[in-house]
């Protein structure tokens, strides 16, 4: 496992696309600071609730507020990453060699989760600075602990991403081409996180949707303490996604035929 | 030591309807070039992968050295390498890089990469990416790649394939090398026969997932025997001509051609005594029934070889 992380370093470090997801999110919390800024300037207000980060303290939610683009960036990187092994044939070389597949779809899973934290980690850090130069790092209404609030929130939101990042994993494992698993990871994202929210209008369906960790990334407010009180909740969903897509892929992989 | 490298027995790989693999068996003994012949799609590749571990099997049983069983074979696969059809490399890593990876897959040092990039005449190819390499530079990488481990068995499929007529013999020295200085067993596949009939010490013929024969090199050159090939337009006072030298085994083949299968050293005697019986010969000299003329005689039909 430790010599297939090592070579997933060396690739890595040598990815184009790593450096430019990391710019994505080093580059996206300066944007919309801008913007932000241009709002204020031209007379609106900025809300938490509909703009979720307001000011240096509120940036630690800038998970929440860029869901769908870290979403989305991470599935690309995946895609390729897994993809372009099977379509260059370089899943063969480690594979050949007696290396356990369940320990070359872990190492796999564990760079996805590097690359999430280090991303969520850089954008969020760059949120919280560039919010704090311009508009203060101010507070977090309602909030009276805010360093445990960050840690907490940091976490669960983290762990939201991380379980997308696991089904996109499998998926990738599954479909054994970037496009393919391109097309359905983004299927995926789209249909959990935007179908929630029509569910979510039902009686029937509404609870359904809390088993996709999407609905409560994007129809939560971190900042509210209703739905603090369910990072529990969310953290336990997102660990049995985790689990339960990392074994669905591991078993099929395990009976894959490699061409 | 065990010295059989590789046993499979009866190993068959089913797709669907269509027997990919049919029950073969082949047995590698060590130091031995086995070349595995067939057309395309006559199962030389899913043996290979077989072999590797990449494709499961639906019968029979695979042993290498010696071990078996899931996790035997497990260990057993980090004294191979391979190199299956196109070279399998990342294309926006250097060479240097691509040899990096392979040897963290292996868990080996990089001790041995400065040695390699030499061994396959790429030590100079520096920063340049694997994507703007030509693809005789690709499979000097990929055996390079599959050399790190330093394994003991090496599967080659189609290692010349997009070489020059230079690349061809400079591959073939290095796999010959490669068995006599490392004492590397090699199982390759390859399109030209008459290249693989230069290296192979066995072969294996595949056709539609069986082999249907397994000889030595001494066997293939008694099958493919060597024969004197006369043309003329006077066959039957050619005829008469040989039975005076005493020549016994010989056979007209066509109307104009006579192949003679005794005395291969005196095609200058038999010239001269044909000539002077006045028998215009327009063309003589010795020649080999070509492997690809035995392959078709075995597979018995026309191919894509």
């Amino acid at each position: 496992m430790f010599n297939l992380l090592t070579a997933e370093r060396i690739k890595l470090l040598r990815s184009r696309k790593l450096w430019i997801a990391f710019l994505i999110f080093a580059l996206l919390p300066i944007i919309q600071v801008a913007n932000s800024k241009m709002t204020v300037h031209y007379g609106t207000e900025l809300v938490q609730a509909t703009d979720t980060v307001i000011n240096g303290a509120t940036g630690i939610l800038m998970m929440e507020k860029n869901g769908l683009t870290i979403l989305l960036v991470i599935c690309a990187f995946i895609g390729f990453s897994v993809g372009e092994e099977f379509h260059n044939g370089t899943i063969r070389n480690a594979l050949s060699l007696g290396r356990s597949r369940t320990h070359y779809y872990l190492s796999k899973l564990v760079i996805a989760s590097l690359l999430t934290f280090v991303g969520v980690m850089v954008m969020t850090v760059m949120g919280m600075l560039s919010f704090s130069v311009v508009f203060g790092f101010g507070e977090v209404a309602n909030i009276p602990h805010y360093y445990w609030f960050a840690v907490k929130t940091f976490i669960t939101l983290y762990f939201l991403l991380l379980s997308n990042a696991s089904i996109y994993v499998m998926i990738s494992f599954l479909s054994k081409n970037s496009s393919i698993s391109l097309i359905w990871s983004f299927l995926y994202t789209i249909a959990t996180g935007f179908g929630a929210g029509i569910f979510q209008q039902t009686e029937h369906f509404k609870q359904v949707t809390y088993w996709f960790t999407e609905s409560f990334l994007f129809y939560s407010d971190f900042a509210s303490p209703t739905d603090i009180a369910k990072y529990p909740e969310m953290l336990v969903v997102s660990l049995i996604t985790i689990v339960v897509s990392s074994t669905i892929g591991i078993l099929l992989f395990k009976r894959a035929d490699i061409k | 030591m065990s010295d059989t490298i590789l046993k499979a027995t009866n190993v068959s790989k089913i797709y669907g309807k269509q027997k990919a693999l049919d029950k073969v068996t082949i047995e590698m003994k060590r130091g031995m070039i086995y070349g595995l012949i067939g057309e395309n799609g006559a199962g030389k590749s899913t043996f290979m992968r077989t072999i590797m571990g990449l494709l499961s099997i639906d019968e029979g049983d695979i042993e290498l050295f010696g071990e078996s069983g899931k996790k035997g074979l497990q260990l057993a696969r980090r004294r191979m390498g391979q190199s299956i059809e196109t070279p399998a490399l990342y294309p926006e890593l250097t060479a240097r890089d691509n040899l990096r990876v392979q040897a963290a897959n292996g868990g080996v040092s990089e001790r041995e990469i400065d040695h390699l990039l030499r061994l396959m005449g790429i030590e100079g190819t520096g920063k340049k990416k694997v994507k703007n390499f030509s693809l005789g530079m690709r499979q000097r990488l990929a055996i390079a790649s599959t050399l790190i481990t330093n394994p003991e068995f090496l599967i080659l499929d189609e290692p010349t394939n997009g070489l020059d007529p230079s690349g061809i013999v400079e591959m073939r020295e290095i796999i010959q090398r490669l068995v006599h200085e490392r004492g590397i067993t090699v199982l390759l596949s390859s399109h030209l026969l008459d290249e693989l009939s230069q290296i192979a010490t066995h072969y294996g013929i595949l056709h539609k997932g069986k082999l249907v024969k397994e000889l030595s090199k001494e066997e293939l050159a008694n099958e493919t025997r060597q024969y004197i090939e006369l043309e003329t337009t006077a066959v039957q006072k050619a005829v008469i001509v040989l039975d005076e030298l005493g020549i016994s085994d010989y056979e007209v083949v066509h109307s104009t051609g006579i192949h003679i299968y005794e005395r291969l050293d005196d095609v200058a005697r038999i010239n001269r005594a044909l000539v002077l019986a006045n028998v215009n010969v327009t063309r003589v000299g010795t020649t080999r029934q070509k492997l690809e003329d035995y392959f078709l005689q075995l597979t018995g039909g026309t191919t894509n070889v």
